[in-house]
């Protein structure tokens, strides 16, 4: 007799303004396995976990949880009933320390109490830490810790809280190849326990690795459920997309005889929290290269791109576009000398998301535009329903917020926008993060035009099959040093550069 | 020596001072949920009519009707805080001018006045007030015994709130939540705290305790009811909350220090002691001073360790 | 039933002027509600409010000299909100340009008529004055990341103190030390006869005068419009208002940005000030009974809230609070409620407050379904 499944979704449907993200629904996770959920960016896996774990509530459908039906108000009863999530962006309280974020959501056992004890918590966060190997040291506030170290502290808290199913969304995001490897140790550690872990990806090799079995969605739709030994990497591809996608297989032109145009000597930054995030990275691409740089988020990627468009200030080192010499932390400057900027974080920096098409598409090109001191609103208009066309923007007019535009979309507009200037070097950061199939499609033909025409193209990307599919010459960053890579299609060579081991020659 | 300068600055510090460290625990409870109540002042008028009206209502010997009073400025000031938690809180508006604009509807010029005027409160003395707690032998103790004994049943009752508040914020679950609420709402959340339910609750009582401020000054400072009987003494809390770093201990030192201040320049020109524009600066130094610690607070090191609560003043929205 | 709050996703234009219109309408019924539960027909007061507002003799006169000083305080408050900058200060503002004003005026004002030279020098003078202490919060704002909403108020008190000390507790330049009632009541030296702001006067209601300071709180609308809209500067305000990341990324000057729109707002309200010099008092007031009980700097808070930002309904809703604030002034007595004014100024602003909530966004009620297991099979066509 088979047991009921520790949980069970059953016609979730789930509108939001404009998009339908979960569509009839059905799933289940048993006891003791690792179900991973694996989809394309936008097919629904973090809309169905949020409302397996209380965030959301669904507009139809059915939870269960060991057979019986349940509803989460919040996520407080996902929780009581032993339902907890391990976000990708980690919902901890930055001033308070590890021990006080675990007291936080503890409503069992010591938790109950109205006066609280530091001290009992503390001793089991190190119990815990030693039992599941994620050590962390309780007293240390949160802002101190690193990356890695403060998704141990969510995954503690989900075991402090006795949590019997675990939500897990995109843990490998941030973490290095070495760092995976122990989480997915720890998983399997957990489920031997008779624990339920919920692993959602898009990383095909990785659902391969860790899942016993595999739920693929697609648009919002389950597409199939198998058991992961059953199911080929192309298999598992061709469900979560819906048809074999053409790889883009990138001309290898000679480009060795090309101008440099982009050159970065000894470039030195810092991060936002003050260390050093580029330590002395020299760089060049070619007119008509692309360059891309590979490496796990957070080793200093984000600070190199913007400290070589002048969006942040450079401690030590010089930049060059073809012969002129860029100043330091002005973004003028670069853009005056040729130098288009994708940045990583499209909504925060990339356009000004209240603000109109219009105006998003002179962002940087208002003051050429300008008769001394006044706009000429008109011609602005003019320019933005030009990109509009030229770009297959969907959008209702140059007057809508760029906000309101669906990601690839806005995506489209900085490319429109930075391709739009006398353009000789660009850098794209993360160009295609987040965004569905046929966007990341759209990106890539335009960074390839962009190639083909003589510019050069600094990618970076922590995207590896992106960067096989584009690149030129592949450098990998670590730790805020950038190594070259000598044979451009050995993955292992990447692999280890990128844990920050020396590959073998 | 109970009449040196030093000890009759004290007393009257701590004496003038009891309206501003009521007013700034409640405005510090409110902020600590990430709401910024700048109608304190508008809430402390409110409190101080509604509890001024009730003890010349009351038929009752002097402890109850002051009970009595006191309970009622209590519930005007949560009632006024509710419009403002209303607007903000379920209704995401901005903060700062929901609270400009209770300020402007309960203040000097709006609902206090009306009420105090309608109810003919103007130029009558209170029926009961709030005197001294402690026997007069005891207030002649050298030192302490005006500084301590002598002050009113109020005075003891704000050491009290410090205490409670002291505990609440740092042994108690629910005073963790709060932080937690103020610091990363989303994170509360996520938790399954009830961000607006604490918000709300919060917001109420920072809304009481600001009528509790007003009430002292119709009941024990000046027992007599004006308009605009607080004289700014609601903004002087805002500022409190911020030049105390949001402790509620040092609220109090704050609180005493700048009602000292208040009680300089009258002293000094009852003893004929001439320091130049003593006033210009002691009505200017909390407010200055204040400026100072909002400065080192925003510093780079500061917001980390000292400074506000990172989610003040923002609206949560659950995105769903 | 529940109800969910989505965001719009386009704004339709309509909206945006019918829901303050709206709220005034329903903030305006609350207020009649108030009035019938305390025993007053709100019906006749609000007919006396508007009659003693607008159309009685000298009204128009009156309700000039109270809005006059709103449009300024509105417009500096305004200014600064177009680029997310809060600053609370006009009120302090307002004072130091008035201070800085009337020593223009009073050192280089002589006998004869108004001078246009004179009368230039105030106006700059008092917007320095204004800018200067704007500065203070803009500098702390701009290099140090304190907020100015905290900053700005707290020198509001430290204004209103220099300003009563100049003539209440010194015997400064600003100080009228002849004549027999200086030695019984401290007051501002008068200003000589052509530092005063003589407007044109109008043949309406027997004869209004126009004062000068209106003349240039519109002129200063107008400024401020095409800065803002038509203008690089205002391009880069509205980036950088919008996203912080998005002006840095674009190059904007982030710093002196703060720096100016503090400079700017502050000089607006430092004319505003120096216009209560030029215009109605003729003098510096220090008095703590005089204008600093008026609160135009708070006020002027809630006409920009109420006019949502926008230079040219500042204008309007300044003329129509100003109104509303002399008619509170004019009926004052035992018939009319005192304190009528701040309730409903209150209770509109709230109502204000409350439907901008609709502006951006869409409140629908949305049945709570739960919908069995299995669908119903559906009938084939």
């Amino acid at each position: 007799m088979a047991a009921a499944p520790a949980v069970e979704l059953r016609g979730i449907t789930k509108h939001f303004p404009g998009v339908l993200a979960n569509d009839h629904v059905d799933f289940e996770a048993a006891a003791g396995e690792v179900h991973a959920l694996l989809g394309e960016n936008g097919a629904g896996k973090s809309t169905l976990s949020h409302i397996l774990s209380g965030l959301y509530r669904p507009d139809e459908g059915e939870i269960l949880r060991d057979g019986s039906p349940v509803d989460f108000h919040s996520p407080r009863d996902a929780i009581d009933a032993g339902i907890c999530m391990v976000h990708q962006h980690f919902r901890l309280v930055e001033r308070f320390t590890v021990a006080e974020n675990l007291i936080l959501g503890d409503r069992r056992g010591a938790g109950r109490n109205f006066r609280i004890d530091p001290g009992a918590v503390e001793a089991t966060v190190r119990d815990l830490g030693i039992r599941y190997r994620l050590p962390v040291d309780p007293r240390a506030r949160v802002w101190q810790l690193s990356v890695g170290e403060r998704q141990r502290v969510e995954i503690l808290n989900a075991l402090y809280q006795q949590a019997r199913v675990l939500i897990l969304d995109e843990p490998t995001a941030v973490l290095t190849p070495d760092e995976a490897e122990a989480l997915f140790e720890t998983l399997r550690d957990m489920v031997q326990e008779g624990r339920t872990v919920i692993f959602i990806s898009h990383k095909l090799n990785e659902v391969k690795a860790v899942s016993d079995r595999v739920t693929v969605l697609r648009a919002g739709r389950v597409v199939a459920t198998v058991p992961t030994a059953e199911a080929s990497p192309q298999s598992l591809a061709s469900l979560m997309i819906g048809r074999t996608l053409e790889t883009i297989v990138r001309r290898r032109a000679d480009t060795s005889g090309g101008d440099v145009v982009l050159e970065a000597t000894d470039l030195w930054a810092e991060s936002d929290r003050g260390s050093t995030a580029v330590k002395g990275v020299d760089l060049a691409v070619r007119a008509g290269e692309i360059l891309a740089v590979a490496g796990v988020a957070g080793n200093g990627q984000r600070e190199l791109a913007e400290a070589i468009a002048g969006v942040r200030a450079r401690a030590r080192g010089t930049v060059r576009v073809g012969t002129k010499r860029l100043r330091a932390g002005d973004p003028r400057d670069a853009y005056h000398a040729g130098l288009g900027f994708v940045p990583e974080d499209r909504l925060g920096m990339g356009v000004a998301p209240n603000l109109s098409l219009s105006m998003n598409i002179d962002l940087k090109a208002y003051r050429r535009e300008a008769v001394g001191p006044f706009l000429r609103l008109a011609q602005m208009r003019e320019r933005a329903l030009a990109a509009i066309h030229r770009y297959d923007i969907k959008a209702p007019g140059p007057h809508a917020e760029a906000d309101t535009l669906s990601g690839g979309n806005i995506q489209k507009l900085v490319l429109a926008r930075e391709f739009g200037g006398r353009l000789k070097v660009l850098i794209a950061a993360s160009p295609t993060r987040g965004l569905d199939v046929s966007a990341v499609d759209t990106v890539h033909r335009h960074l390839l035009e962009a190639a083909e025409a003589g510019v050069g193209v600094l990618l970076i990307s922590e995207d590896l099959d992106e960067i096989l599919a584009l690149a030129d010459r592949i450098v990998v960053m670590y730790e805020g040093r950038v190594s070259e890579v000598e044979r451009r299609d050995d993955v292992d060579e990447i692999a280890v550069l990128m844990a920050g081991g020396t590959p073998s020659t | 020596m109970n009449n040196s300068l030093l000890v009759v600055l004290i007393a009257s510090g701590v004496a003038y001072g009891t309206p501003l460290l009521f007013g700034a625990l409640g405005e510090l409870l409110a902020e600590r949920s990430g709401v910024l109540n700048l109608g304190v002042e508008g809430m402390m008028l409110v409190g101080a009519v509604m509890g001024f009206w009730t003890v010349q209502r009351v038929h009752a010997g002097s402890a109850v009707a002051l009970i009595a009073a006191v309970a009622v400025a209590a519930l005007a000031g949560a009632a006024t805080a509710l419009v403002h938690a209303f607007l903000v809180i379920t209704l995401r508006a901005s903060q700062i001018v929901s609270g400009l604009a209770v300020t402007i509807f309960a203040g000097a010029a709006g609902l206090s006045s009306y009420l105090g005027n309608d109810l003919n409160l103007a130029d009558v003395p209170a029926s009961h007030t709030f005197h001294a707690f402690f026997p007069a032998r005891m207030q002649n103790w050298p030192i302490v015994g005006p500084i301590v004994f002598g002050q009113t049943p109020l005075v003891y009752a704000s050491w009290i709130c410090v205490v409670a508040v002291v505990y609440y914020l740092a042994r108690t679950r629910p005073g963790l939540n709060l932080r937690a609420v103020g610091e990363a709402p989303g994170a509360a959340d996520a938790m399954g705290i009830n961000v607006v339910a604490y918000r709300y609750v919060h917001t109420l009582i920072g809304g009481a305790l600001a009528g509790v401020a007003g009430a002292t000054f119709t009941l024990a400072i000046t027992p007599q009811w004006v308009s605009g009987i607080t004289g700014g003494a609601g903004w002087i809390a805002i500022a409190l909350v911020i030049f105390a770093f949001w402790r509620p201990e040092l609220c109090l030192v704050g609180a005493y220090f700048f009602g000292a201040l208040q009680a300089l320049a009258p002293e000094l020109q009852a003893r004929n002691i001439s320091l130049g524009p003593t006033e210009l600066w002691t009505n200017s130094i909390p407010y200055a001073a204040t400026v100072i610690v909002l400065v080192i607070v925003s510093s780079r090191g500061g917001r980390r360790r000292l400074g506000a609560p990172a989610a003040l003043g923002v609206p949560y929205v659950r995105e769903e | 039933m529940r109800f969910t709050v989505e965001r719009r996703l386009n704004q339709p234009r309509w909206l945006v002027v019918a829901v303050p219109i709206g709220s005034v309408v329903v903030g305006l019924a609350v207020s009649a509600v108030v009035l019938l539960a305390t025993g007053h027909d709100p019906l006749s007061s609000y007919r006396q409010l508007f009659d003693a507002a607008f159309l009685s003799t000298g009204s128009l006169n009156q309700t000039l000299i109270a809005a006059t000083p709103l449009a300024f305080t509105g417009l500096a408050t305004a200014a600064a909100f177009r680029m997310r900058i809060f600053n609370i200060g006009a009120e302090g503002q307002l004072y130091m340009g008035a201070i800085t004003g009337a020593a223009a005026g009073l050192y280089l004002g002589g006998r004869g008529g108004p001078s246009a030279f004179v009368i230039a020098a105030m106006v700059f003078m008092g917007c320095i004055g204004g800018a200067a202490w704007a500065a203070i919060p803009g500098v702390f704002r701009a290099f140090f990341g304190a907020s100015e909403i905290l900053t700005s108020l707290m020198l509001n008190y430290v204004a209103a103190q220099i300003l009563t000390y100049l003539i209440f507790e010194s015997q400064s330049y600003w100080r009228q030390t002849k004549g027999f009632n200086a030695t019984v009541f401290p007051t501002g030296k008068p200003l000589p006869s052509s530092a005063i702001w003589l407007g044109p006067t109008v043949h309406v209601q027997g004869g209004i005068t126009l004062p000068l300071g209106a003349g240039f709180a519109v002129l200063a609308a107008v400024v401020l419009w095409v800065l803002y809209r038509r203008m690089r500067f205002g391009f880069e305000v509205q980036v950088l208002g919008d996203s912080l990341g998005a002006a840095r990324y674009a190059g904007v000057r982030v710093r002196r940005k703060v720096l100016a729109v503090m400079l700017i707002s502050g000089g607006i309200a430092g004319l505003g000030g120096v216009s209560q010099d030029g215009d109605f008092r003729h003098a510096l007031d220090g008095d703590p009974n005089g204008l600093q009980k008026q609160a135009y700097g708070y006020t002027g808070i809630v006409v920009a809230a109420l006019a949502r930002y926008n230079p040219f309904a500042v204008v309007v809703i300044a003329f129509l609070i100003g109104g509303l604030a002399n008619a509170g002034n004019t009926l004052q007595g035992a018939d009319f409620p005192s304190g009528l004014v701040g309730v409903i100024e209150g209770i509109i602003l709230f109502c204000a407050l409350g439907g901008e909530l609709l502006v951006r966004h869409r409140v629908r009620f949305v049945p709570r379904t739960r919908t069995p297991a299995v669908a119903a099979p559906e009938a084939a066509p």
